[in-house]
């Protein structure tokens, strides 16, 4: 996406100077590119009067929608589509044409696949059906003669159908599919295939369930084959992206998936700009996080991995952390966190997001600011969260209320005092030793194996 | 009879007789067919006698020769007769002297000597003789001596005790005794020849002795090809009656001059010299290409037998003519594209014919391998390079063949490509490898100018129609993309070594021209630290020096931590020189043996692919004293804490002179760096500064401005933090703005690195934001209890660290039970993988562990032992 400055400004110019949609779209299926499209579309069109600000660009959006959905079987919106571009009332006849054919062709697949669907929905089928594949096969080989044809039907239908925008259908048809089938590359596919279903249905509870099936399959069945396991986990790494930031649920899993060192790897290695939306997801969940110790521990993490990366790929978000966390340098987290916060309202999985980063991003410079000084000017400090003197004086109150800092305003001076004791050696000796026992018995029960 | 035609063997004899038929029709038929007549009755001789010495055939021809020995007697004096008698005589003259002294020593019985001469006598005799029939005097002495000894053993016998021999003559006798009967069974049938009559043997031999003489010349120059030499000087003769010279190479001649070559080759009697001139002839006379090919072939590879010792090289001249000898073996592959060199191809057995295209053949493939040509040529090279002194201008100029010889490289890639399209050949993948390799052995340490302006010539020679499929010309304007390509065709065509050895190749010219990240993540996807040392040692090799240049490009970058991190394996070895293959080391103990001594000096790399040592040792140092310095002082003032070393060396260098009792102005690198230390040490970043600047090596970097400016705003920091971690027990607190003016830094950097101490709970201590100071917290001096408390439990969890790793290793693979601790670990490793500098300083201990050891890849040891 070329990178014009709009009316809007810089805010506009940070938003598309930083926009993943690009490095994004590399990674992800054609119909899970298109919410993508959307968004940014609707980014063009002002909020007020509902007028598009840049013909040109929309104009090339929607060029990018037709050629991306032209060899999708949507066929009427792709028609609609190209009738927008050209400007033309009428779709020409290969649409129609085309409709046809993927009409024929449906047809086809569901009279193959009638059979099996109508024996899979009869009870006294199903209660038959073993957890062992190869038995159900030969059991409804030999009572119903089902072939292994008509198996591999239901998976054609199933792609058909996602093809044509029917993502239910399609997943249910893969669904059935992988129950019955043995082959195992078919069976990865339909995985793939209806983890895509489920993110664009938005079902995400399923689509979770199909993430770690996946997510199972490239550990084990690609594992003598590191590129293809590197090109697989990219790809899961983006698609997951849709789950993280929608369902709250699917936050700590996910975000353990991104930390598994597999994963990170692949972050490093193949698509860092993943970076942006892990910082934002580790740094937002800082409230959340059941176990504190997972969170720090995840922050620091990052702030390695930013820290490794600064080479090789940088925007507002990582650099924030950056200045924030490596070089103390709370003026340009600052700077950062202003442009940070229009990067992100400018980013599809970021949008809702907003709000919430801005928020854990300020209790964040607070509590690092607090660690390393023990005096700061009230005034001082407001001009840094960008408040006014009352409102940062209610807001630290709030904070030193939640947090339980061990920290004093003195009206009077214009300052928090913050108290540091130092760490007692009795405490740091009891850390040290803690875990002992424990390893301690694991290593006798590895022992006693 | 026959000295003459010792030496032949039954396929050549046939086969001169069917080229006679072939080839001289045209001339001197008449005397052909007498000729013709008289070799086939030969040939139908030779059927009949199934024995397999030479006798019969020498029997025939030398009958055919007798007539042309008197026709020839006339000219006796033609030109080259004298020079090859000289030669041939002179061994003659000098049996027939050993003969006459036996004869005059067995006159007065003194055995001793007669057992010398005697066996210098059969010395003499081999040389006049390769396989053929004995001199006459020759038998006639050994059949002489054979019968005194009998004579002489019947006489001791009769009467062993009134005359015994002394003990010399005794050894003599036995020596001779024992000799004398193995020797003379292989003479046996002349030698009862001789004792049947001797007179008429004795005439014989007086008969003919004046005929071989003339013709002896001859074979002397035919001595590679002694069934030529009837042919040739029949030819020869009429030659000379039409053009007055004698002309003894004919096209024809060739494949049998080549073979004869080819057969002695290793021999150990062979003049090398001799036949390389030869060829040279030959070269000039071949006139179809694939005489043109074969000729080249074998002149080529028996120049290089000339430099097959062990240590010498090949002679200059040679170098230089086997050069030009494959460049036009080469051109002539290029202009004849239906003659192909490829290894494995049949030999062409048949002397007497060239092969001819056939109808289905679309090759005439010769058998040969350019690729081994090529690459015995670059090591010939390399061999001079070592030998010769590097600060001569001889170095300078045997440097300038390697521009020829890579264009040489350069076309025979072409050609292995042009060779490689017909997949019926089937070429090899590894020989496009091998060469690819050599290519890229002679670019990769080479800045991209140098790189560029070698392409250009290279392919200047190179006929413009011409193109590269791999490395396209194009690509020569730019040495980056070129390695790349290189680099990328080995490793997507190649295994094992190559490919190892092409992904070093790589880094080492990415890190030569600064792209730090990527040789560094190259380095580390490679994953060849962990299986370097399975690897021959010339790549163990290139990986040290990899690893030292990927060193120094973090250094230039001015990432002190992984430059420091990286050389640490290679400098802190202290053994440099040898795992860089830039020198012997002296070894104290001298455990080498010569074997070993001589392999380590075969690998040393030419100077001009060296490494500036000191440099990297004065880069090294510096690196250790940007590190150290502040490690010491934040140590220094709790003595109970494990000591941690950074670098053993540096340490051991600054202990060394701290102990010296007056220290004198710097000299060399390590006094500076050492000085610089002390300062440094002392919170003088200034003198420090100075002292770092005062390095006159540094002008070998480029850009060492940057470098020099670089280094002193690390110098200024590290200043910094020397200063707070000795002083800070000194001060209750302590302005920013002073420290600011102190280290002439900005506030907002001295705050920052405050801060950042702070934060990795390096310093005890607060910033105050309305006074801009720094508040040191009172209290935490650990008493005495206190701190072997927390000794104890360190080490109380290292124990347990230890026990579960040695667990770990004994039921590797099937350790589930430490799940747990696997996903620790392996985001550690991912952590050290993606390299450097993963913690910040106060991870420490256990990230510099895991960042120290990931380079390691046991290079050291193996590299040395080999």
């Amino acid at each position: 996406m070329a990178s014009a400055p709009t009316a809007n400004g810089d805010a506009a110019a940070v938003a598309s100077d930083y926009n993943l949609v690009p490095k994004l779209a590399q990674n992800l299926d054609r119909h899970l590119i298109f919410p993508l499209l959307e968004f940014t579309a609707s980014q063009l069109v002002d909020e007020e009067s509902g007028e598009v600000k840049d013909q040109a660009k929309a104009r090339e959006i929607a060029q990018a929608k037709y050629s991306l959905l032209k060899k999708t079987n949507m066929t009427d919106y792709v028609a609609n589509l190209y009738c927008e571009l050209q400007g033309l009332e009428e779709p020409p006849a290969e649409f129609a044409e085309r409709k046809q054919k993927v009409f024929s062709q449906l047809q086809k697949y569901e009279q193959e696949t009638s059979k099996i669907i109508e024996l899979l929905e009869r009870d006294d089928v199903v209660n038959n059906l073993r957890s062992d594949k190869v038995a159900n096969l030969e059991f409804l080989k030999r009572e119903h003669d089902v072939t292994m044809d008509m198996v591999d039907a239901l998976f054609d239908l199933g792609n058909l159908q996602y093809s044509c925008g029917n993502y239910a259908d399609a997943s249910e048809m893969l669904y059935r599919f992988r129950v019955l089938s043995t082959d195992n590359d078919k069976v990865a596919y339909a995985t793939w295939g209806r983890l895509a279903c489920e993110i664009l249905t938005m079902n995400w509870e399923t689509a979770m369930e199909e993430l770690q099936k996946v997510r199972e399959t490239i550990d084990s069945r690609l594992s003598q084959n590191p590129l293809a396991q590197l090109h697989h986990r990219t790809a899961l790494t983006h698609w997951a992206l849709f789950p993280l930031f929608n369902f709250e649920k699917a936050r700590e899993p996910i975000l353990e998936l991104f930390f598994n060192a597999g994963y990170i790897n692949t972050i490093q290695a193949n698509c860092p700009w993943i970076l942006r939306y892990l910082v934002v997801a580790v740094i937002t969940n800082r409230g959340r996080a059941k176990n504190p110790g997972i969170h720090q521990k995840q922050m620091k993490d990052i702030v390695r991995i930013v820290k490794q990366e600064a080479y090789e790929y940088q925007d507002p978000v990582t650099r924030f952390v950056h200045a924030l966390c490596i070089d103390f340098d709370f003026e340009e987290a600052q700077r950062q966190l202003v442009l940070a916060e229009e990067v992100l309202r400018g980013d599809f999985f970021l949008l809702a997001h907003a709000d919430d980063f801005v928020d854990s991003a300020r209790h964040l410079i607070f509590e690092s600011y607090c660690k390393i000084h023990a005096r700061i000017s009230l005034q001082d400090l407001s001009a840094r969260l960008g408040l006014n003197a009352d409102a940062a004086e209610k807001w630290i109150v709030n904070l030193i209320r939640d947090t339980r800092l061990d920290a004093k305003i003195d009206y009077k001076e214009g300052t928090v005092v913050m108290n540091h004791p130092p760490s007692s050696v009795y405490q740091q000796v009891i850390e040290k030793t803690k875990g002992g026992f424990f390893r301690t018995q694991v290593l006798n029960a590895a022992v006693a194996k | 009879m026959s000295r003459f035609f010792r030496g032949g063997d039954d396929s050549s004899t046939e086969s001169s007789s069917d080229e006679e038929e072939l080839y001289t029709t045209s001339e001197e038929e008449e005397e052909e067919e007498d000729q013709e007549q008289e070799e086939s009755t030969e040939e139908e001789d030779e059927e009949e006698s199934s024995d397999e010495d030479e006798g019969p055939k020498k029997t025939g021809l030398s009958r055919f020769l007798v007539d042309q020995a008197e026709s020839e007697s006339d000219e006796s004096d033609e030109e080259g007769v004298t020079k090859v008698k000289s030669a041939k005589d002179k061994r003659f003259d000098e049996l027939e002297a050993t003969i006459t002294t036996i004869q005059n020593r067995q006159k007065i019985d003194d055995w001793g000597s007669i057992a010398t001469e005697f066996d210098k006598l059969n010395r003499q005799v081999v040389k006049l003789q390769d396989g053929g029939k004995a001199p006459k005097s020759y038998i006639k002495c050994i059949a002489e001596l054979e019968d005194f000894l009998n004579e002489t053993l019947a006489k001791q016998k009769v009467t062993p005790k009134n005359k015994k021999l002394n003990a010399t003559n005794a050894r003599g006798l036995n020596a001779v005794k024992q000799r004398i009967k193995k020797n003379n069974k292989d003479y046996q049938a002349q030698i009862d020849a001789f004792r049947k009559d001797r007179d008429a043997f004795m005439e014989s031999d007086e008969e003919e002795a004046p005929l071989p003489k003339p013709s002896k010349v001859r074979f002397q120059q035919e001595a590679f090809a002694p069934e030529e030499a009837a042919e040739d000087e029949d030819k020869g003769f009429s030659r000379v009656d039409k053009r007055g010279k004698a002309m003894p190479f004919s096209p024809e001649s060739i494949q049998k001059h080549l073979r004869a070559i080819i057969e002695s080759r290793g021999r150990k009697n062979t003049d090398r010299v001799e036949q390389i001139r030869i060829m040279e002839e030959l070269n000039k006379v071949a006139e179809t290409p694939y005489l043109k090919i074969r000729v080249l072939q074998t002149l080529v590879s028996a120049r290089f037998d000339l430099g097959s010792g062990t240590t010498t090289s090949m002679p200059l001249e040679h170098w230089k003519a086997a050069e030009k000898e494959l460049a036009a073996l080469l051109a002539l592959l290029e202009t004849h594209k239906d003659h192909v060199v490829i290894e494995g191809a049949e030999e062409w057995e048949d002397d007497d014919k060239t092969p001819v295209l056939g109808p289905d053949d679309k090759y005439i493939k010769v058998p040969g391998s350019v690729v081994s040509y090529i690459e015995r040529l670059d090591d010939e090279l390399t061999r001079s390079l070592q030998s010769i002194d590097p600060h001569t201008s001889e170095y300078i100029e045997r440097l300038t063949d390697e521009a020829s010889l890579y264009n040489i490289i350069l076309r025979g890639l072409l050609y292995y490509e042009t060779v490689r399209k017909d997949a019926s050949l089937e070429v090899p993948q590894e020989s496009v490898n091998r060469i690819i390799q050599r290519r890229l052995d002679h670019v990769y340490f080479k800045p991209s100018q140098v790189v560029k302006i070698l392409e250009e010539n290279a392919w200047k020679q190179v006929p413009d129609n011409v193109d590269s499929a791999i490395t396209p010309r194009g690509l020569s304007g730019d040495a980056g993309q070129l390695i790349h390509t290189l680099c990328n065709y080995l490793f997507n065509n190649s295994e094992g070594i190559i490919r190892a050895r092409a992904m070093l190749c790589q880094i080492y010219f990415l890190a030569l021209h600064d792209e730090y990240y990527r040789a560094r993540d190259m380095m580390l996807t490679s994953h060849l630290q962990e299986s370097i040392a399975n690897f021959d040692v010339a790549t163990q090799i290139l990986y040290n020096r990899t690893l030292v240049q990927v060193g120094l490009c973090a250094f230039r970058k001015g990432l002190v931590y992984d430059a420091q991190n990286t050389l640490q394996d290679i400098c802190g070895s202290g053994r440099q020189k040898e795992l860089l293959a830039q020198g012997v080391m002296i070894q104290r103990y001298s455990q080498v043996s010569p074997e070993q001594e001589r392999l380590e000096k075969q690998r040393q790399l030419p100077f001009h692919m060296h490494i500036n040592l000191e440099l990297l040792e004065c880069v090294y140092l510096t690196c250790s004293m940007l590190l150290e310095i502040p490690l010491l002082a934040q140590i220094g003032s709790s003595p109970d804490i494990k000591k941690r070393v950074i670098s053993k060396t540096y340490r051991r260098m600054l202990e060394y002179h701290e102990r010296q009792i007056f220290t004198g102005p710097p000299e060399n690198t390590r006094d500076h760096v050492m000085q610089a230390s002390k300062a440094l040490a002392a919170g003088e970043w200034k003198k420090a500064t100075h002292f770092i600047h005062s390095i006159k090596i540094w002008d070998l970097m480029p850009s060492a401005d940057e470098i020099k400016a670089m280094l002193a705003k690390q110098i200024q920091e590290e200043g910094l933090r020397t200063y707070l971690f000795t002083y800070a027990p000194f001060y209750d607190t302590l302005a920013i703005e002073t420290l600011s003016t102190m280290f002439e830094l900005d506030p907002t950097k001295v705050a920052a690195v405050v801060s950042k101490m702070i934060s990795h709970e390096e310093l005890a201590a607060a910033l105050d934001q309305v006074t801009k100071t720094v508040i040191f917290r009172k209290g935490v001096e650990l008493s005495r209890l206190q701190s072997l408390a927390l000794a104890l439990s360190d080490k109380a969890s290292a124990l347990i660290e230890t026990n579960e790793r040695t667990l770990e290793v004994r039921t590797q693979g099937s350790a589930n039970a430490f799940s747990r601790k696997d996903g620790r670990q392996g985001g550690q490793r991912a952590g050290g993988q993606r390299g450097g500098r993963g913690g910040a300083r106060t991870g420490g201990n256990a990230q510099r562990q895991a960042g120290g050891t990931q380079f390691t890849g046991g290079a050291l040891g193996a590299a040395v032992r080999g």
